[in-house]
């Protein structure tokens, strides 16, 4: 069950590496050296290619192929933006890598401006992580005194420099272009696409959006080479590594940056993430955040990886692995979820509007004691309403947790509907924090 | 806050911009510090200084979270509720929380103006089941009921924020 900190250098060197002497000393800066004064941009992007790194925010789109999808002889001036947004539930690898090792995001974010030949790339990064921001606030700052970020980087002529953007509370702005949207002075809600941001992004530019964990993973691919990162992991389409955020009732909730296809859901949960308290055990598993099909016992053996997690019917999703026990009741988690969901619909589309309201009434009515048993066909009629009509992937989101949640655990709704659902006791513990 | 106090905040920022409407957020987000929310006045002054109608920032302004059109309390209390906090008993300490400041099951503002509590939605900071953020204060967590309780207790000890960052 190997961990390999790529992305996680600071946990490699044993402290953070918020100075950017530190950061230095751990090799840092080292890949947009070579990327600039060594390699033409085609060739940065052609590295991304072969390298098979994919979409760390959710997608898992190759992130390669996106970068090369940007047009060469635009018009207008192409930007990178960083889409730091993390409001997937379930999900805080990218706080730990804005917290602890915020310059491998910068320097990453320089070397895809460098690809695409950017001169500005901006960081958008979610209002609740104003701690976060400061801390990028003050990299930003060292970066541009030590010349990594501005004029004529390195003596040669590339100038780029980072814009951070607070947002101000919206899970929504977490998709890429509702994040453009936002980032534009708009409401944030979702474009119709095409055009996608590639083509026309950012003020009507040629854009190429990345999540932070993709985007700093970059340095390690270019200066160790991208043949060297396809191999990590040996499965063929989900090279490299992938923080996983556990959550929920495990002993040891945390970050685990994993080799992809080498470690098991199992180990995970149970090696690495500390298992369950003691009389308790595994029931259910949200493994890429909260908007994926939930997995119950009979799937611990998966490999963590793309293919071997849609294999059993689920995504990889953002990693957010939110896991419950045996105390927990699947009813009341769904109801949560779409309360979630019901929350952060932006409204533009009325399948998502108005179906996920009724998703938690129908919830809540059961949870509450008042549901019917017509309530399961009534769901699963809402669901083909909802599911593949709107603009973007919110209502998908929120209509797969718990129409598997239905197949999987048909008996504990039939039990909810019958009898309701007491509020199982929660697993709290002494609090330790500072 | 005036147009002009909020044209000094957002100037030196406007070259990093293609378009002047990006300057809203930041506007809106500067505005609030003074008061803890945006009252109609702060909407015309961001609206003047970004040039742009006081009905379309406050169409943006309504769409966030994070934005106030109402005055809230001193202190902005937000309790995860979302999926990993409530199996690590954010229900509880929400509940305790609204009980102790008289407030219903959903929150809103203590009669004194202190403090405000609030449901959040994930807050990213799981690891730490259940978290609690005040204001836009690094989140912390685990809490347990009691130890929420004495939070707001230190919070009402609590100097006045000279201004306020949500």
């Amino acid at each position: 069950m190997p961990q390999l900190n790529l992305v996680y250098r600071q946990r490699e060197a044993g402290d953070h590496l918020r100075d950017l002497s530190d950061y230095r000393r751990a090799g840092g800066y080292e890949a947009l050296r070579t990327a600039v004064t060594t390699m033409e941009p085609d060739e940065v992007t052609y590295s991304l290619v072969r390298s098979g790194l994919r979409g760390r925010g959710g997608a898992g789109f190759p992130a390669g192929r996106k970068a090369s999808f940007l047009p060469k002889d635009a018009a207008l001036p192409s930007y990178v933006v960083c889409n730091a947004d993390e409001s997937e539930p379930g999900t805080f690898k990218d706080r730990e890598i804005m917290e602890d090792n915020p310059f491998q995001l910068l320097e990453g974010i320089a070397i895809a401006g460098y690809a695409i030949g950017a001169k500005r790339g901006y960081i958008y990064i979610r209002g609740e992580y104003e701690h976060q921001a400061l801390v990028l606030d003050d990299a930003l700052r060292a970066a541009r005194q030590a010349g990594f970020l501005g004029r004529d980087i390195f003596g040669t002529g590339f100038t780029f420099d980072i814009t951070l953007y607070r947002g101000a509370g919206a899970y929504i702005c977490g998709e890429e272009t509702a994040l453009l949207e936002s980032l534009e002075g708009k409401r944030g809600q979702p474009r119709l696409k095409p055009p996608f941001p590639a083509v026309a992004g950012l003020y009507a530019s040629p854009t190429l959006i990345n999540n932070v964990e993709t985007l700093s993973a970059i340095p390690p691919i270019v200066e160790r080479g991208a043949d060297w990162y396809a191999g990590i992991g040996g499965a063929e389409k989900s090279p490299g590594t992938k923080i996983f955020s556990v959550s929920g009732h495990v002993m040891r909730p945390g970050n685990y940056e994993i080799v992809l296809h080498q470690t098991t859901l199992r180990e995970l949960v149970y090696d690495m993430a500390g298992g369950f308290r003691p009389g308790h055990d595994f029931k259910a598993c949200w493994v890429g955040g909260s908007s994926v099909p939930v997995i119950g016992a009979e799937s611990l053996d998966t490999p963590l990886d793309y293919e071997s997690l849609n294999g059993v019917g689920t995504f990889l999703g953002s990693a957010g692995c939110i896991v419950m026990d045996d105390s927990g009741c699947i009813v009341r988690a769904c109801l949560r979820l779409a309360h979630f969901y019901n929350h952060e619909s932006c409204g533009k589309c009325s399948p998502c509007r108005e179906g996920t309201s009724w998703l938690e009434k129908i919830l809540q009515r059961m949870v509450d004691g008042d549901g019917r048993m017509e309530d399961l066909d009534l769901l699963e009629g809402l669901f083909g309403r909802i599911s593949g009509r709107t603009l973007c992937a919110l209502a998908d989101g929120a209509v797969m947790p718990v129409r598997s949640a239905i197949a999987l655990f048909r008996d504990d709704f039939v039990r909810v509907i019958e009898n309701g659902s007491p509020r199982p006791e929660p697993m709290m513990e002494v609090a330790v924090h500072g | 806050m005036t147009a002009d106090e909020i044209r000094a905040h957002i100037d030196p920022m406007r070259h990093e911009f293609a378009e002047e409407r990006s300057l809203v957020l930041p506007a809106l987000k500067f505005a609030q510090t003074e008061k803890g929310y945006l009252s109609t006045e702060d909407l015309r002054a961001v609206a003047e200084a970004v040039h742009l109608t006081p009905a379309y920032v406050e169409s943006v302004a309504s769409f966030y979270d994070r934005l106030y059109l109402e005055p809230v309390g001193r202190r902005v209390v937000s309790v995860c509720v979302t999926l990993s906090c409530m199996l690590r008993g954010s229900d509880e300490v929400m509940e305790h929380l609204c009980h102790r400041e008289g407030l219903g099951h959903h929150g809103g503002t203590s009669e004194d103006g202190v403090i405000t509590v609030q449901e959040a939605q994930c807050l990213g900071y799981c690891d730490a089941a259940p978290c609690i953020q005040v204001d836009a204060d690094q989140t912390r967590g685990p809490f347990t009921v009691e130890q929420a309780g004495e939070l707001l207790d230190e919070l009402r000890d609590a100097p006045v924020p000279t201004r306020y960052v949500r």
